[in-house]
């Protein structure tokens, strides 16, 4: 078992290593060293342990891994790594293996009228897509949808889910802007109406912006909603109030249309002013926090109580991607710096989104002109998986259920990769 | 038997004793040395030997060295003393002038007896008697008169003399009782000399040197007094017990020169007169006297030139003078003192005290060469002097073959004008020194006086810049990374060439027109196109209203004002309006002018068109959104009122 016992010089050299997981029983092999080639890669690797988990276990079906050394990813072959990181190869090495992230299957594409520019999959129940024809629709499934939201009069830039409950489908309220200036509310229930998707109307507008609403954010468990817009302002509204100002506010009866409920109309709560240029995108992540990116070339974080613009960040990591191909990582709470901790630069055209998986620390999902998808880990600067099946640019792209990766483009198209093992 | 030369008081050793066996000539040259010296001719010799010239050479110069010793031992005072007695005692000189004769007897007689006592040469001593009795004629008559006469007749007389008294002396020495046989055999040439050349001479000379007072207490204690005080005196002095030294009985001077030429340390032997004696000088103290003839400083190990060494410096000194602490007024500032500070510097601030700087140090000369540094002349007049050229290669006096002209170019230059032609032809010279005097160097500085003299004294003024500064500098393309390097996003649809693009205010919307008759609106973000308008014609403007989402249009005679769907609902609105208003309004206007502008309804692109009279290829709003201009080719721009 010793290394390299002078077998020869043309052997390739020995390394001793110990396979560990943090994963269950059947992923788990012997605790036992063995001493493996150095000149082993990442796929080398995980055909060992798939050996390894098959001696255990006749019926075990192969699994692609990802192996872990010092929190670092193996991307490129054993021997190579260990010198670019300076690791020792005397003694025994731990390799932590970890199921590859990379979608296992595709799942049918969802067809719309009209490009697909936004997308929301915080709900497990369903997904959430915004379309350039106007309407908005929730999909159960992967070509199967239940619901289209009818009633803007341009199209859709962004949606998002409040208060998304995990376990039913039920009572909805989901929330869209449109390049019509006006952010939406609609509540749904749980219809069984497969062949057939519901039109449903809005709860509640918004209005209040002078340009287009180019994103919106609402912070979960709470009734706050936030969005972005061509007019340069981030405004605050209240998505709870449809009942109590219903009597303040009806109306909206078109003669000429058909027949339409009561529809409330609620003003910003308040506007937060600063970016000089159009509010390409908020993120809402803490309840005290916006992020905003703008198209002036600046991300500025807002103290949502005071509506400062505040530049002490605290929270965790911001990732953003722009007009350029570089996706970029900050570290707010780092001080006196502002230059990113991480860059990706894989894609080739334009990030047009991207993501964080909401378990993963490590995990981020991004979109991109060029018409890819891809994962990224933090823990190596390749990236983990590219999806391309999209024929056109990626407009938008989200997390689903945890272990699905939702994506929709200008080829009308929402793809929907199932199987991406993040945790 | 007496003749005294007129011997001057001053310093005279008994000089006579290196003089032995000199010949005329030398004789003569040794009495120039000696004038030299300022001292009085020696006395002549008689001795008729001829000792070869170097002998007599180094003779000379230990004569002057013993001179200067002897001059160096015996104290200046003593004389200036005896001189100032003598001046006083000049009456005394009679006594000593019988003195002076009875010692001379006396020391005849001793003579005398001493030839008489020495059994083998009665001859001698009655040759050497005849001989005193020559001297003695000669001298006794008139003294030094008659000097180099009577040397000569000595001389004749003394050459055999000295051949018997070399015998003699041997004779002498080996009888000699004293311990000094040496100075014995001296003192007898001392007394051979005075009969010869005068015994005051010896006498005084005796008197005034007495050099071992250092070394030996003296054994005569006569003191300071002169010595011819005893010419004519038996003894030279007293010795401590107040005994008489008897003066020593004198050798002839042959038998002195015959013990000087056997002696080969006769060279360094003076004679110490006041104690009547030889003495012969040590090594040291003849390298004493050398270093004293090369005026040096007597010891060798003498430094003239010792690093100084400051004995008194307290750097460094480990414990001060004193230990008393710090008096207070070191610490505090003195009170007076800056009172006077306050005055000078309200003194200087009001300008009556005035700092003059240190006066700037002139270069000494004028670099001819050198930059021009009109620095140092700031007048506004001042013009440099043009700098001459500096020679060059072909000035050389021997230069390369290829700066010599050949003589077909020789005689070319004399066909050229003769302001071209060049003023300096070089040539070849073996040397330097066969090069002949500039024939034109005359003219040349002229010319160039005429020069500086007939300069034009105006200024032109130029600016000295360097050109390259002007130049912006540049960044390396590395920091202009963002500049467009690669297309990202492309807005397709177009059939034919996009020929015009305008982007709207806000930067959300891009137009664009193409020769394929149509004008797009697209999303700038995503490249999606967002409305069509198929015109028919090749555009060849469209351009953003500033203020409202309003096209313009201009598409072969016609400009289009086209309703967009970008924009809010008042704009919406209000576009309507105003695009609905015109048509009456333009209606009227056509009536009255229509010659050159049609507003007409256009229904189908949903807008007004403005339809002209020739192609319009350029449509310009107004900043503000109110006014648009439209520019025909064909000579005269019309501005179309837009109202809103």
């Amino acid at each position: 078992m010793g290394i390299d016992d002078g077998e020869g010089e043309g052997e390739a050299r020995q390394v001793q290593v110990r396979f560990v997981t943090k994963l269950q029983h059947p992923y788990k092999v012997q605790q036992a060293s063995i001493s493996i080639p150095a000149n082993l890669t990442r796929f080398g690797l995980s055909a060992l342990v798939n050996n390894l988990l098959f001696t255990a276990n006749v019926n075990w079906t192969t699994e692609p891994f990802d192996f872990l050394i010092d929190g670092e990813l193996v991307r490129m072959s054993l021997e190579e790594f260990l010198i670019a990181k300076g690791i020792s190869a005397e003694k025994v090495l731990e390799i932590e293996y970890i199921k590859a992230v990379a979608p296992r299957k595709q799942e049918e594409p969802s067809l719309h009228d009209d490009w697909v520019s936004a997308v929301d999959g915080s709900s497990d129940g369903y997904i959430l897509t915004g379309c350039y024809d106007g309407f908005g629709r929730i999909w159960k499934a992967g070509g199967v949808c239940t619901h289209v939201l009818d009633g803007h009069s341009g199209s859709l830039t962004s949606v998002c889910n409040l208060m998304p409950k995990v376990d039913s489908i039920a009572d909805q309220v989901v929330a869209t802007g449109s390049k019509d200036r006006t952010l939406r509310l609609w509540e749904f229930g749980e219809e069984d109406t497969i062949d057939q998707p519901k039109k449903i109307r809005s709860v509640k507008i918004l209005r209040g912006h002078t340009g287009a609403v180019q994103s919106i954010a609402g912070i979960p468990s709470s009734d706050m909603l936030c969005s972005g817009s061509w007019d340069c302002t981030i405004n605050l509204w209240n998505t709870s109030a449809t009942d109590t100002d219903d009597s303040v506010s009806v109306k909206k009866r078109k003669t000429g249309g058909q027949d339409e409920e009561a529809l409330s109309e609620g003003d910003a709560l308040t506007t937060l002013v600063g970016h000089t240029q159009c509010v390409s995108t908020v993120v809402w992540p803490q309840r005290e926090t916006i992020y905003s990116g703008s198209w002036d070339h600046s991300i500025r974080r807002w103290d949502v109580e005071t509506g400062k613009d505040s530049f002490n960040m605290s929270s965790a990591l911001i990732a953003a991607g722009g007009s350029d191909p570089v996706l970029r990582v900050w570290d707010p709470r780092k001080p006196g710096t502002l230059s990113p901790i991480f860059q990706f630069s894989s894609h080739n055209s334009w990030i047009s989104s991207c993501k964080w998986h909401n378990k993963s620390w490590y995990h981020l999902v991004s979109a991109s002109f060029d018409g890819k998808v891809m994962l990224w880990d933090l823990r190596t600067a390749w990236p983990l998986a590219v999806i391309d099946t999209h024929s056109d640019k990626v407009l938008c792209a989200d997390w689903w259920k945890g272990d699905s990766v939702i994506s929709g483009g200008a080829d009308s198209k929402l793809c929907i990769s199932s199987g991406v093992p993040v945790l | 038997m007496k003749r005294a030369p007129p011997a001057p008081e001053s310093v005279i050793l008994s000089p006579e004793i290196f003089f032995f066996g000199m010949i005329d000539d030398w004789e003569a040259s040794a009495k120039k040395q000696l004038a030299l010296y300022r001292k009085p001719p020696p006395p002549v010799s008689k001795s008729s030997l001829r000792p070869n010239r170097s002998l007599k050479l180094r003779f000379l110069s230990l004569f002057s060295a013993a001179r200067q010793l002897l001059r160096l031992l015996s104290s200046s005072q003593t004389t200036k003393k005896m001189r100032s007695k003598r001046n006083l005692n000049g009456s005394d000189e009679k006594d000593l002038q019988k003195r002076k004769e009875s010692n001379l007897v006396e020391i005849e007689k001793r003579i005398e007896e001493a030839e008489t006592s020495s059994d083998d040469s009665p001859f001698v001593s009655d040759f050497e008697d005849s001989e005193n009795d020559d001297d003695e004629t000669l001298m006794g008559g008139e003294g030094s008169s008659d000097e180099s006469g009577s040397q000569e007749s000595d001389l004749s007389v003394s050459e055999d003399e000295d051949t018997f008294q070399s015998r003699y002396d041997d004779e002498d020495d080996d009888n000699a009782v004293s311990p000094h046989g040496d100075k014995a055999d001296e003192h007898d040439n001392d007394g051979v000399e005075d009969n010869t050349g005068g015994s005051d001479d010896s006498r005084e000379i005796v008197e005034e040197s007495d050099s071992s007072e250092d070394e030996v207490a003296p054994r005569n204690t006569i003191g300071d007094v002169p010595l011819k005080w005893y010419k004519d005196e038996e003894h030279i002095g007293y010795d401590l017990s107040g005994k008489k030294i008897k003066k020593k009985e004198k050798k002839s001077k042959l038998d002195s020169f015959l013990a000087r030429t056997d002696d080969a340390k006769s060279w360094r032997k003076i004679i110490d007169e006041y104690n009547d004696e030889e003495v012969e000088l040590t090594k040291e103290e003849i390298n004493l006297i050398r270093r004293m003839m090369d005026s040096k400083a007597p010891h060798a190990d003498f430094d003239p030139y010792p690093s100084y060494i400051d004995w008194f410096t307290w750097d460094g000194a480990k414990h001060p003078l004193s230990n008393a602490p710090e008096p207070k007024r070191r610490f505090i500032p003195s009170k007076w003192d800056a009172k006077k500070v306050v005055k000078y510097v309200r003194a200087i601030r009001n300008g009556q005290i005035k700092l003059d700087d240190k006066p700037k140090e002139e270069p000494k000369f004028y670099d001819l060469w050198g930059e021009a540094s009109s620095a140092d002349r700031q007048g506004l007049a001042y013009i440099p002097a043009p700098k001459p050229k500096l020679p060059g290669h072909e000035e050389s006096y021997n230069p390369s073959l290829e700066y010599i002209p050949t003589q077909e170019e020789i005689n070319a230059y004399q066909l050229m004008f003769e302001e071209d032609r060049p003023k300096f032809i070089p040539k070849q010279y073996t040397s330097l020194r066969s090069v002949p005097a500039y024939e034109k160097a005359v003219q040349e500085t002229f010319d160039r006086c005429l020069d500086l003299y007939l300069c034009p004294r105006v200024h032109k003024k130029r600016i000295n810049i360097d050109p390259e500064s002007l130049k912006p500098k540049l960044p390396s393309p590395r920091n202009l990374k963002p500049y467009p390097t690669t297309c990202y996003l492309e807005y397709r649809g177009h059939k034919g060439p996009v020929v015009t693009i305008s982007a709207e205010a806000t930067g959300q919307w891009l137009a664009s027109g193409s020769k394929d008759g149509t004008v797009r609106i697209w999303e700038v973000e995503t490249g999606r196109c967002l409305q069509i308008w198929d015109i028919g014609e090749p555009i060849n403007e469209v351009e953003w209203n500033p203020e409202l989402p309003i096209l313009a249009v201009a598409a072969g005679q016609d400009v289009f004002i086209l309703k967009t769907s970008c924009g809010s609902d008042e704009h919406q609105k209000k576009i309507e309006d105003l695009l609905h208003v015109q048509p009456q309004v333009e209606a009227d206007d056509s009536n009255t002018n229509e010659s050159i502008v049609n507003w007409l309804q256009d229904d189908t692109h949903g807008g007004i068109r403005l339809k002209h009279f020739k192609t319009v290829t350029k449509v310009e709003w107004h900043r503000k959104g109110d006014y648009l201009s439209t520019l025909m080719p064909s000579d005269i721009l019309f501005p179309a009122i837009y109202m809103q």
